[in-house]
């Protein structure tokens, strides 16, 4: 149980400097989700945390204690890397106990521990058997087995679903939640997939080239994203993002008339984006958005239509039942609420 | 298997079996002059598959030892063909300079591998340097400096020679058999408590086997068949098999027999090191391209 701190984290290596004052706070118990493009830094502030990069500038707080020059053995941290990193020449047993065994424990307990962790993780029949003997969900557990006896203070994840097919990365997040609100230990888990990142976390941490852009719940991010790359992030399908102007009181753009959102800070005259999630909107007979259907992608469940709208591609979530054909006139509309509006010069929310 | 038409397939099943035979045959030809009498090994036409087998060429090398002969029937008028105890030379010169050899270049391997300092670029570049230099421009300054350290004509001295030779090979090579284990490894391990010694001896070590056992090969193979350094640092003390051979090269002839006899027992020993390594070695030669 512990609190993770960053103050004005500075990384370089060498001369280029990849991360500039990141500060972030991360409560006792809290599942905080490092989220963002490939190369924005994650795992960086990941390696940073566990020691194993050192700290440029600023500082790295463990329950409220400075950490930047503690050795990673000292600092009772867990890992898991993306490769999972198992030791090649040891059985799974030996590779979930090895931290236990180096720290010198009696065989008894080891065994005691190694074995409930293995019961917890359904990996009981592979005990004897080798990492390369196993499947990659099997490795996956090994490596959260190794994780899981440490009794340490945080978790760190590298991305450790990246290497499974989408069915068992689908169970794997239920298990690592479910493992996490039963442990309820301090974890940091990287991701670049913004559905793991929505589905596990209790606090998302978007980033983009080594700052953070927001820090919120999952239903923040996705309700108010601070900025038209938060907006952009996050969803699937991706969110409608329409350049227009703010004209007599209304959002204004080829084809498109809708009104303000409530409480807007958007000024007459200004360049705006709006944001329109595919979810958030209805398909009519009537509405303030007049498209062409170009096509209808069924995903199981609902249909995502997409309309020419002036020649720009803008997807509409429907109910399976409704019928349209390609090249058919139709109309969608949406709740003022639910209008995102951005600055589309510096991306801010208004 | 992938399939092929039969033809084919015996096409190149000739084809691999000659290239074998062009191989082995020097091999067979040499270990047949072994068990050839003198008169017979220089018969035109060659007696190849059909001569007159006699043990007389071993009985000479190894009779003392083989308790045919007693030390004084050696000597009948000529060189001192007696050998055994330079196989032994031989042995304790191989196995302890590669010991050596492999015991300093896997720390040294894995530093340079593992472990950021100033010059650690630079560090790879200057030990391959010291290969750069033929080995007969140093044995000469060495041979002066034996005499004032004392270590000349000793075990000791030409397992150094050796061992000093061996060591860039060594490192070079081990250093890229751990730079193909992924960091994770030794960061995970550190991680979860354990000490870079510790790291290294419990998690890494065992996953190098392969790479040591190539590398130790490869370090008996070159002890084994050097020949400059023994030759200028030794004089009665002890004699490796290449250089003594040279011995059988005499005023009155050159006993061929002999000298076959030599090189063919000689190559037990060699054999038997690689066997012994043999299991890891196949590892070691296709780590990379088999790695999990
Ligand atoms: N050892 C290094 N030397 C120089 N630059 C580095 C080094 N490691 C990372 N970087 C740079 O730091 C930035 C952040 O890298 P990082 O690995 O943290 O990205 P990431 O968010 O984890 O990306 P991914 O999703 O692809 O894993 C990148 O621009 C990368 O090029
Ligand atoms: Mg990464």
């Amino acid at each position: 149980m512990a609190t993770v701190a960053y103050r004005n984290i500075v990384k370089s290596y060498g001369a280029v400097r990849v991360m500039e004052d990141l500060s972030l706070d991360i409560a006792d118990g809290e599942f905080a989700v490092l989220l963002g493009p490939s190369g924005c830094g994650k795992t960086t502030l990941l390696r940073m945390t566990a020691g194993l990069e050192t700290v440029t500038g600023g500082d790295l707080l463990i329950d409220g204690a400075r950490m930047n020059e503690v050795h990673p053995r000292d600092r009772d941290i867990a890992m898991v890397f993306q490769n999972y990193a198992l030791y090649p020449t040891m059985p799974v047993w030996e590779n979930i106990g090895f931290s236990l065994e180096v720290r010198k424990l009696p065989k008894a307990e080891i065994r005691k521990k190694v074995e409930a962790a293995a019961a917890v993780l359904n990996l009981t029949d592979y005990l004897d058997r080798y990492p390369r003997e196993l499947s990659g969900g099997q490795r996956q557990r090994v490596a959260m087995g190794r994780a899981m006896v440490r009794e340490a203070k945080v978790f760190l994840f590298d991305e450790p679903l990246s290497n499974l097919d989408a069915k068992l990365r689908a169970q794997m997040r239920m298990e690592i939640r479910q493992l996490h609100d039963r442990l309820e230990t301090t974890t940091i888990y990287v991701t670049h997939d913004q559905i793991e990142a929505m589905t596990m976390a209790d606090k998302i941490v978007l980033m983009k080239g080594g700052r953070i852009e927001q820090v919120g719940t999952p239903d923040d991010l996705f309700d108010a994203p601070a900025s038209l790359y938060a907006a952009d992030f996050i969803g699937t399908p991706a969110i409608n993002l329409i350049e227009g102007a703010v004209v007599d009181g209304a959002f204004k753009s080829a084809g498109i008339h809708l009104p303000l959102p409530p409480g807007t800070a958007a000024t007459a005259g200004q360049r705006v984006t709006a944001g329109l999630r595919p979810s958030d909107m209805t398909l009519g007979a009537a509405g303030s958005i007049t498209g062409r259907v170009v096509l209808a992608e069924k995903t199981g469940v609902e249909q995502n239509v997409h309309l020419d709208i002036g020649g720009a591609d803008f997807v509409v979530t429907a109910p399976r039942d409704v019928s349209v054909r390609p090249d058919e006139t139709v109309q969608a509309d949406i709740p003022p609420q639910k209008i995102h509006l951005f600055d589309s010069a510096s991306g801010a929310r208004l | 298997m992938i399939v092929e038409s039969a033809s084919r397939r015996r096409v190149r099943t000739v084809l691999a079996v000659a290239v074998v035979a062009l191989f082995v045959f020097p091999l067979y030809y040499w270990t047949t002059t072994a068990f050839k009498d003198a008169r017979e090994i220089f018969n035109i036409p060659p007696n190849v598959w059909t001569f007159d087998p006699t043990l007389k060429n071993f009985e000479e090398v190894f009779g003392i030892s083989l308790g045919f002969l007693r030390q004084q029937e050696v000597l009948p008028g000529g060189g001192n063909f007696y050998m055994a105890p330079r196989l032994w030379d031989s042995i304790v010169v191989a196995l302890g300079s590669t010991a050596l050899a492999i015991a300093i270049s896997v720390l040294a391997a894995y530093a340079l591998s593992r472990m950021d300092f100033r010059g650690r670029h630079a560090f790879v570049g200057w030990v391959l340097s010291t290969r750069m230099m033929p080995p007969v421009a140093v044995a000469i300054p060495m041979f002066f400096i034996y005499k004032d350290i004392g270590l000349m004509d000793s075990y000791l001295g030409i397992i150094l020679m050796h061992t000093l030779i061996n060591l860039p090979l060594g490192v070079l090579l081990l250093k890229s058999f751990f730079d193909d284990i992924p960091k994770e490894i030794d960061e995970s391990a550190l991680i979860d408590g354990a000490s870079r010694f510790l790291v290294f001896r419990r998690v890494i070590l065992p996953m190098a086997k392969g790479g040591i056992a190539a590398t130790a090969v490869l370090c008996f193979i070159f002890s084994w068949t050097e020949f400059i350094f023994v030759l200028t640092l030794t004089q009665t003390g002890l004699k490796t098999v290449p250089v003594v051979s040279s011995s059988f090269v005499t005023s009155t002839g050159t006993a061929w027999g002999n000298m076959a006899a030599l090189g063919v027992a000689a190559m037990v020993p060699a054999f038997l090191f690689i066997l012994l390594v043999q299991k890891q070695l196949v590892r070691g030669l296709t780590l990379g391209s088999l790695k999990q």
